[in-house]
């Protein structure tokens, strides 16, 4: 037991404060699936309601048969999907090489990797625009894809690291001299013990591209627009159309909180480790 | 491997003359092998590095050096127009232009903000999961949603709950008896407090962030000292200041700078809920060179702006890492 876990009738005063601390916080994101489900009206009603005086799923079908939005959120799906295959085939052999062989030119890599963390993100997204521009790839979801590995990559990398951080360089060490190439023991021996490490690398990888919205912004118009810039741009004669907006949202955000509730432990790992470790 | 490897150099030097490839009929002598591996290894340790260094010097190096060189030109917004060289002009107009100052002003106070409200909320909570131990496990997922939202959509939910006729929170305020109308505060249309009311959504997306952080190190503190100064009667807030906090110190850093960073680049979850506006509140840096470079069209003193921004979060990161982090003394 934490030497920090208090006992007795305190507890109860505890208990009831965090129970006010989670529906504070789980507040927000109730009251936008509540509102998904009110009619158009209802959503902008004065005064407000918490709850949805008729209950209808109109607010869904408009926003799912709205144009452009199927397309986004298979846009987004590709993005993702390609940005987070894209920094994992860097990021895995380069933390590879930086914890099992600690060479200089690993060391300046991993700080490397941290300053570009720093780096404002306009700064690069503006002349991203050319870049893409001269390859051919303004408004596809492969430009894109290159543009989110550029957030994805650092933190692969330093979450990769940490994990072959544990592996033992014995385990790696005994593959060779059982006569298994450099390459086979990381790809057969090494990566199969931080699969767990791969999977929550992964998660976080496709999270930053999910839900990135400024290098989206610039970098698509039309053909590759992700649903992060659609959800901004929900806008009716009317100013923005909340009941939509928030429909929209819900689509969006649900999968990946339901995503945190199964994989909650592999993502505590991933968000804590390198913090943790220093 | 820090303790193997002088170890490793002193077994291969009897073994320097004879480092060629040429495989020796007997079962090589370790030291050998040793030698030669080395190289090998290094030279497959760049192997494994290369791509992933050739992808960020191409879509990360490239764009920051084309970035700080559009700096020092007067660019026409017009695709194929002219470009003149103008050495520092560019940063002495940014540096004049009472909007960058203003600006920057913005960015501080925002990054503020949110870093003590997270800081404050994330170390109360952490405490809290501590104090009730395993049984709130589940709890702690709870806690976690807001971090797999995206920004765009945070700021856009707390836009409409903040909204002064019609949104929630007023609404909720005004049952509760707090303020006397339902419209009393104008979260994001008053330019006095429409910077502290868009950092909401930013603090609500990330304290559990924070939380997640301070939680684990708060599982590696060891349990004798705390027990030895209850004993030697020190009360919670003593132990809170004097102990836990001084030996959170390298993990609190950490959390710390990471989100002062995020925050200091906060964009999108701030054009969501007012644009910069009212009459440029919340227009931070990043908004303002956002709109120096796709609004007034004018790159190169966007590009100024954003090499000074640039600077300062390298500088203000490396101190802060040196400061608090303290690599290599009492930190591990």
């Amino acid at each position: 037991m934490n030497p920090l876990e208090t006992r007795g009738k305190s507890r109860i005063l505890l208990w009831v404060l965090l129970a006010v601390a989670i529906v504070i916080y789980g507040f927000p994101f109730l009251y936008l699936l509540l509102t998904s489900f009110k009619t158009p009206l209802d959503a902008i009603s004065v005064p407000p309601s918490v709850l949805p005086e008729t209950w209808t799923l109109d607010n869904y079908v408009a926003a799912l048969s709205r144009g452009g939005v199927p397309a986004a959120l298979i846009n987004s799906v590709t993005t993702a999907v390609v940005s987070t295959v894209l920094s994992l085939v860097l990021a895995v052999p380069a933390a590879y090489a930086i914890t099992r062989f600690r060479t200089p030119s690993g060391r300046v890599f991993i700080v490397a990797a941290l300053v570009t963390r720093m780096v404002p993100t306009i700064a690069v997204g503006a002349p991203l625009i050319e870049l893409m521009r001269t390859l051919g790839l303004t408004d596809t979801s492969f430009g894109l894809a290159l543009a989110h590995t550029t957030i994805s990559l650092p933190l692969s990398i330093w979450l990769m690291a940490s994990f072959f951080e544990a592996v033992p360089d014995e385990l790696s060490e005994a593959a060779e001299v059982d006569g298994c190439s450099r390459i086979q023991a990381m790809v057969r021996v090494v990566l199969p013990v931080v699969s767990g490490g791969l999977a929550v690398t992964a998660i976080f990888a496709f999270l930053a591209s999910w839900n990135e919205f400024l290098f989206a912004l610039l970098l698509t118009s039309v053909r590759a627009q992700t649903t992060p810039v659609v959800i901004a741009n929900f806008q009716s004669q009317f100013g923005l159309d909340w009941g939509g907006m928030t429909a929209l949202a819900a689509i969006y955000s649900l999968p990946v909180i339901l995503l945190t509730l199964f994989l909650q432990r592999h993502i505590v790992a991933g968000l804590t480790l390198g913090a943790v470790k220093g | 491997m820090e303790t193997l490897a002088p170890q490793a150099r002193a077994e291969a030097a009897p073994a320097a003359p004879a480092p060629g490839p040429g495989r020796p009929t007997r079962r090589p002598a370790r030291p050998r092998r040793h030698l030669s591996k080395d190289r090998g290894d290094r030279r497959f340790a760049l192997l494994l590095l290369a791509p992933a260094a050739l992808f960020l010097t191409a879509f990360v190096l490239w764009p920051l050096v084309r970035f700080v060189y559009d700096s020092f030109f007067e660019i026409s917004p017009f695709a194929g127009a002219s470009r003149t060289f103008v050495g520092f002009d560019n940063y002495a107009t940014a540096f004049a232009s009472d909007a960058f100052q203003s600006a920057s002003l913005r960015t501080l106070v925002y990054t503020i903000v949110v870093v003590t409200a997270e800081f404050v909320l994330g170390l109360a909570v952490a405490l809290l999961f501590t104090a009730l131990g395993r049984r709130s496990a589940v709890f702690r997922t709870v806690f976690m949603y807001p971090l797999m939202i995206a920004p765009v959509v945070a700021g856009l939910l707390w836009r409409f709950l903040l909204i002064d006729n019609f949104g929630i929170v007023n609404q909720l305020l005004f049952e509760a008896g707090i303020i006397s109308s339902p419209g009393q505060i104008q979260w994001l249309s008053d330019p006095n407090i429409a910077l502290f009311s868009v950092a909401v959504p930013d603090i609500w997306l990330t304290t559990s962030f924070v939380t997640l952080v301070l939680f684990a190190g708060l599982q590696n503190i060891p349990g004798d000292v705390i027990e030895a100064a209850r004993i030697d009667g020190a009360r919670y807030p003593r132990i809170l200041f004097s102990i836990i906090i001084p030996l959170l110190r390298p993990v609190i850093a950490v959390a710390l700078i990471v989100r002062g960073i995020d925050a200091a680049r906060a964009f999108d979850i701030i054009l969501i809920q007012t644009d910069g506006g009212p009459q440029g509140s919340t227009t931070t840096l990043s908004l303002l060179i956002y709109r120096t470079m796709t609004r007034f069209g004018d790159p190169g003193l966007a590009s100024a702006m954003g090499t000074v921004y640039l600077l300062v979060m390298l500088a203000v990161a490396i101190a802060a890492i040196m400061l608090i982090w303290r690599p290599g003394s009492s930190a591990r």
